[in-house]
């Protein structure tokens, strides 16, 4: 069974893909502007759906907007965990 | 199967838009709501004129000119050297065509109004009707018409504005409204009118008109709608039910919006000393 680390990237992958943005983006791209390009309403699309998908999601939990995909998917478990499995 | 032909596709949506939104394809300034939207957008289109203080032969840089409609009333109407831009190669082409039929003399180039390449200071006014809110950096399309404008010339603008800040939870909760937005219009970003002006002053220009127009231009949302109705079945044959009904959807949304002061409508312009 995926850790939730790896059914987040899974998701967010998926929503990428699904919203023409690359699903392929590399954990360290910025969300936003020149990186991933995440614009607000998608940036709140993907938080509705990531806490839909698994009770809780770093934008609406934190003071501070995750700026990268590896900052969102640290909510869900460290990326030791990740290797681990 | 057919292939995508964007040419008819675009001609498709742009005469369902026509009879949707009017012929002019943007928001009325009404003096009375119960007024033809027709009668409102050619106001519009007027205040927009008596802004930018037209003469014979001033060269003007019509950004987001989309299919030249407004364009064909600034040439036809004060004989201005006119080149229209838009991002789409058939709306240039269209643009064309429409100046043919009414044998109006103007350009028309594909060009992204915040990065034009056109020389500095070569246009005596920049106008941009209802566009910013399509590009991502209103302050490089600020800076990009600051830069091609000539000593003495002026920029004038009117678009959908932000009128408060919508924090983060409150988007999220009213995603599907926006999405609804997005599906209808496209993506676009509103600021404040206040960041244009902003922006305006920070490259160089005076800023001699910034006013609010939300309460005039609330009117449209209910004459899109009773036009909706009145051509349902000829825009259902262009655009299908399913385009029809985001449309008429949005329209209830942008009245929400307009009404609890999220967005509005503003005008604005500023002058290159000189």
């Amino acid at each position: 069974m995926a850790s939730p680390r790896i059914a987040a990237e899974n998701v967010i992958r998926e929503f990428l893909g699904r919203i023409k943005k690359d699903p392929a983006s590399p954990l360290d791209a910025p969300l936003y502007a020149d990186g991933v390009g995440l614009d607000s309403l998608e940036t709140a699309e993907l938080s509705a759906l990531l806490e839909d998908e698994f009770g809780s999601d770093p934008f609406s939990s934190a003071d501070e907007l995750p700026q990268t995909l590896a900052e969102v998917l640290d909510h869900y478990g460290a990326a030791v965990e990740a290797e681990a499995v | 199967m057919a292939d995508y032909d964007p040419a008819a596709h675009y001609d498709r949506v742009t005469r369902a838009w026509a009879l949707l939104m009017g012929d002019d394809l943007h928001y009325g300034y009404f003096e009375d709501p119960a007024e033809p939207v027709a009668t409102a957008s050619d106001r519009l289109t007027s205040l927009m004129i008596e802004h930018a203080d037209l003469a014979p032969g001033l060269r003007v840089l019509d950004v987001g000119c989309g299919s030249g409609g407004p364009a064909s009333r600034l040439v036809a109407e004060h004989d201005v050297d006119l080149l229209g831009i838009t991002t789409s190669a058939v709306g240039v082409d269209t643009a064309r065509g429409r100046f043919a039929a009414l044998d109006l003399s103007g350009r028309f180039e594909q060009r992204d109004g915040t990065d034009t390449g056109l020389p500095d200071a070569s246009f005596d006014r920049v106008w941009v009707l209802e566009a910013s809110h399509l590009m991502p950096d209103r302050e490089a399309l600020i800076r990009e018409a600051a830069r091609v404008l000539a000593p003495g010339g002026r920029l004038v603008l009117c678009d959908i504005i932000r009128r408060r800040e919508i924090g983060f939870l409150e988007l999220r909760e009213r995603r599907e409204e926006f999405a609804v937005l997005r599906a209808a219009f496209g993506a676009a970003r509103m600021d404040p009118l206040s960041a244009y002006a902003e922006h305006a002053a920070r490259h160089g220009l005076t800023v001699d008109v910034e006013t609010d127009i939300s309460a005039e231009t609330r009117p449209t949302f209910a004459a899109w709608r009773a036009n909706a109705e009145r051509h349902h079945d000829a825009v259902v044959d262009l655009i299908g039910a399913d385009e029809l009904d985001v449309f008429v959807r949005s329209l209830a949304i942008l009245e929400g919006l307009w009404d609890d002061k999220t967005l509005g409508y503003g005008i604005f312009s500023a002058r290159r000393a000189g």
